[in-house]
């Protein structure tokens, strides 16, 4: 689990809304992962960097069985990208009590430094990065691959 | 293009002919060969089929991976020089993949349109590299490829793409030996071809074709003694001749391998026999039982009668149905302790049975562990202590659950798998192949479990699975059993695969990775198996069955028979019923399901002896058995046969007069000469005759007798359909026959592409 602060369904803590989100690509086979990242950090290890988000990605799919690290007591369980299947990132499939009074940004998926290749994305302007304040709740749904630029047919 | 023609059913003569090959390919060691990728479904960036030709499993990059996972997807690889090709290596990732393929088939041909299937398997998914053996001969032929195709079926993770990380092929390359594969099978092909019209030609009363054809080609359709039977039959309607032709042929046991295909049906038969004084063996599971089949004797030793561990011997003689006790505690007279799952092997050239292993029970720590082996003479009625720990002398730990043969003529034991149980030191988990020579007393371990020769089909250990030998091809059937990874791990883990080890040149082949995908018997423990080398037959009892999508055990007796030439499986015995109470009530007719007993077969009489074993008592678990059963399997025989085929022949012998106009004289013949051919206790055949009847009312008028029609167009229509029916009679009468002496069983209509 990652980062602090409480995450009360639709409102995000002010210290994450300020975040900007990115766009997560597969580092061996270039393929789409993630169209909602946030850069984080651990909670059980602070010096461990991750990106993070908060629904089930497009890009990867749940391998293998769940386990536990040294880290905590958090059930976890590996996702692969659906392109190449190499390990890019965990589920959080049972958070342990412990990380979940800690102050947490509410994403149980995570994608590991090395296995990802981040890029801003740009708000609706094109010349600010989009903010994690600017993602609406209801958007969330995994199957929006483009949630911010809407076909307009007229 | 043609579909291949399916290589199978061909003369004898020409068979012999193509041995030389076969031969020369086991002698020469097999090379690498090299290839290029010839084409591909699809790959996803950066995953290039060319990475297969380099083997890095560090890279995670180095492989092919197909951008889709559809039943499109395969590799084509063309190999720089046609070579026979003998083996598949696939490597693997370092690490478990989601992508590595579950399941997958491997063709080959010498051209990329026309190829045919070399392997239907899967990988485990780990890091191991595995190889396979590839079909690389059917029927004796041995057929060279140029293209090598590598179709994906199911990758470990569904939704994922799949991946192939390295692909090493081995075979023969050498000109010569190729070249004279290439003729041999071009020439077969050619052959075949000629043959199927010549009985394209013949089926359709082409006949003067059929005949310049023959003599232009000098190709025989067939054996000569079935030219005979069809010249008789089909063309003058002799059917009498057509009797006593098939009469002689039974003679000469030429139905023997129909005989052998048909389906046997097992017969049962409670033994209720007992020593002099009255008594006879105690119940058990886990014993050991051998034959003597020339003398007609059994030896059962040892096991578990629920509670403790049994050292009394006794021996079965068949022709008196008697037991002897030989001893009612093997330690007190010089032999073994008492023990369960050892294995008892039959010396038949020195009347000696041989001893090796036990299971301790697990808290028992102060047991000694080692390995002791023990020799009994039958004739001097002697226990001789061979060795008190044969870890010593080179040969295995103590085990149990392993398996033991002999090789009487070059005085060899073969020691395989079984779990070791005195393992410390880093030792494996299960024991290897050994082999133990008599006449020298010397031990050599032929494959370990965890080290096995690169490039070449491993040999997993296991226990509680089958090995038997067969003496002609000095080769040992390993199949069944149970293999965990570690023992701590409690899942099922029930081996369907089947593997021949070659003693003569110590290779494995791999037979089947897993026979129940191809029809065979579920996954299983504790299975007793027996051979009938005469007959070509494996026969297989079952015991613990871990069924398709079943997480559960069950117990049941199954017997399967497997044709060794065939490769085939058929189940031809099932109690169906499950459960105390059924058991108990079917008692003398059927043995109740159980698992730990023992089979025996007797080669000469044609007889198993199933003894014991554990019926799986749910409450009482520490109930065994000591029901001692008999089973036959019973075929027809060459007079059913003859019976059978006299009655098809009079058929259409009476439908022949009936068409004459006759009908006084055909009912004469349907009431004496049929009726006396006909099996009235078979059901359908009964009906069939019964029906002949209609025939009497249906008579056509024989356009020779009636002065009106003139005809010639009707009377060659008339002459055709009974040209046609006995031509069909023809063709059901050659079921009987070998294939090798018989016409090709595919048609040439059959060849023509519908697009």
């Amino acid at each position: 689990m990652s980062s602090r602060s409480n995450y009360n369904n639709n409102s995000l803590h002010s210290s994450f809304k300020s975040k900007s989100v990115c766009q997560l690509n597969c580092r061996y086979c270039n393929g789409v992962l993630c169209r909602r990242g946030m850069k984080a950090i651990l909670l059980a290890d602070t010096r461990v960097e991750l990106y993070s988000t908060d629904a089930a990605p497009i890009g990867v799919q749940l391998v293998a069985n769940d386990y536990v690290t040294r880290n905590c007591l958090c059930q976890i369980r590996d996702v692969a990208c659906l392109g190449c299947g190499n390990v890019v990132g965990y589920h959080v499939t049972q958070p342990c009590e412990v990380c979940m009074s800690a102050c947490n940004n509410g994403h149980f998926w995570m994608f590991h430094n090395d296995s990802v290749k981040a890029k801003e994305r740009m708000d609706p302007t094109g010349q600010k990065p989009l903010l994690w304040a600017q993602l609406l709740y209801h958007d969330k749904s995994p199957n929006s691959y483009d949630d911010e630029c809407e076909i307009i047919c007229r | 293009m043609l579909p291949p023609i399916q290589l199978n059913g061909f003369n004898n003569n020409t068979a012999v002919k193509y041995n030389n090959v076969s031969h020369d390919l086991s002698i020469i060691p097999s090379e690498k060969l090299k290839y290029n990728i010839h084409s591909w479904s699809s790959y996803s960036q950066p995953y290039h089929p060319k990475n297969i030709m380099v083997n890095k499993p560090q890279d995670q990059s180095s492989r092919w991976s197909s951008s889709s996972n559809n039943h499109m997807q395969f590799v084509t690889i063309k190999l720089d020089k046609m070579s026979i090709v003998k083996t598949i290596t696939f490597g693997k990732y370092h690490k478990v993949h989601v992508c590595n393929l579950r399941e997958f088939r491997v063709y080959g041909g010498l051209t990329p349109n026309n190829m045919i299937e070399l392997l239907h398997s899967g990988l485990i998914n780990d890091c191991k590299t595995e190889t396979f053996a590839l079909k690389f001969k059917t029927n004796d032929i041995v057929f060279p490829c140029l293209y090598i195709k590598i179709v994906p079926l199911v990758a470990w993770g569904t939704n994922f793409n799949f991946s192939i990380w390295y692909v090493e092929l081995r075979g023969h390359t050498q000109q010569q030996i190729v070249e004279k594969a290439y003729h041999e099978y071009i020439n077969y092909r050619e052959n075949e071809v000629i043959r199927l019209c010549l009985k394209h030609f013949r089926q359709r009363c082409f006949l003067d074709t059929f005949n310049s054809l023959q003599q232009l080609t000098n190709i025989k359709l067939e054996d000569q003694l079935l030219t005979n039977l069809h010249t008789n039959l089909v063309i003058n309607g002799d059917f009498d001749t057509t009797e006593e032709i098939l009469y002689r042929a039974s003679e000469r046991n030429l139905f023997d391998d129909y005989i052998r295909d048909c389906q046997c049906k097992p017969v049962w038969r409670r033994i209720n026999a007992t020593d002099k004084n009255g008594n006879s063996p105690y119940m058990r599971g886990g014993h050991q039982m051998c034959i003597d089949s020339e003398l007609g004797k059994i030896y059962m030793f040892g096991g578990w009668d629920g509670t403790k561990n049994l050292a009394d011997f006794w021996e079965y003689d068949e022709n008196l149905e008697e037991w002897t006790c030989l001893s009612l505690d093997t330690s007190k007279d010089g032999g073994p302790t008492p023990r369960s799952c050892h294995r008892i092997a039959y010396d038949s050239i020195n009347k000696q049975i041989y001893v090796l292993g036990y299971f301790i029970e697990t808290p028992d720590i102060s047991a000694n562990k080692e390995s002791d082996f023990w020799k009994y003479d039958i004739a001097s009625r002697r226990w001789i202590k061979l060795s008190s720990n044969t870890a010593a002398k080179g040969g295995p730990s103590l085990i149990c659950d392993h398996q033991m043969l002999i090789e009487p003529k070059s005085q060899m034991i073969y020691i395989f798998g079984g779990r070791n149980q005195s393992k410390n030191n880093g030792e494996d988990n299960y024991s290897g192949l050994y082999s133990y020579s008599i006449k020298e007393d010397k031990w050599r371990l032929l494959r370990s479990d965890t080290n096995q020769p690169e490039y070449s089909v491993q040999l997993k250990s296991r226990i509680e699975h089958a090995m038997l030998i067969n003496p002609e091809t000095n080769e040992l059937y390993i199949f069944a059993g149970k293999r965990y990874k570690d023992f701590t791990e409690r899942k099922n883990n029930y081996l369907s695969d089947f593997y021949i080890y070659r003693i003569d040149d110590d290779s494995v082949i791999e037979v089947s990775k897993n026979y129940t995908m191809q029809g065979g018997p579920d996954g299983g423990f504790t299975q007793r198996a027996t051979m009938d080398v005469e007959l070509g037959e494996i026969y297989m009892l079952s015991g613990l069955l871990n069924e398709k999508n079943s997480n559960v055990d069950t117990i049941k007796n199954i017997l399967w028979v497997y044709n060794i030439k065939k490769n085939k499986w058929t189940k031809i015995y099932q109690n169906t019923n499950y459960g105390s109470e059924y058991n108990n009530r079917i008692s003398e007719i059927e043995p109740c399901t159980r698992f730990a007993s023992q089979l025996v077969y007797d080669t000469k009489r044609k007889v198993h002896y199933l003894f014991g074993g554990n019926p799986g008592e749910v409450i009482d678990q520490s109930i065994r058995l000591n029901d001692f059963w008999e089973l036959k399997l019973v075929r027809p025989n060459n007079e059913d046969i003859l019976r059978s085929a006299k009655f098809h022949i009079r058929k259409q012998k009476y439908k022949e007069i009936c068409n004459t106009g006759e009908y006084l004289q055909a009912l004469k013949y349907l009431q004496n000469n049929v009726s006396e051919v006909v099996n009235h206790n078979d059901e359908n055949e009964s009906k069939e005759f019964r029906e002949l009847t209609k025939f009497l009312f249906n008579i056509k008028q024989n356009p020779n007798n009636n002065p009106k029609t003139n005809n010639i167009q009707e009377k060659n229509d008339m002459l055709n359909d009974v040209y046609q029916e006995r031509t069909e009679l023809y063709e059901f009468l050659l079921k009987y026959f070998p294939n090798s002496m018989k016409e090709p069983l595919e048609n040439l209509v059959d060849l023509v592409p519908i697009s």
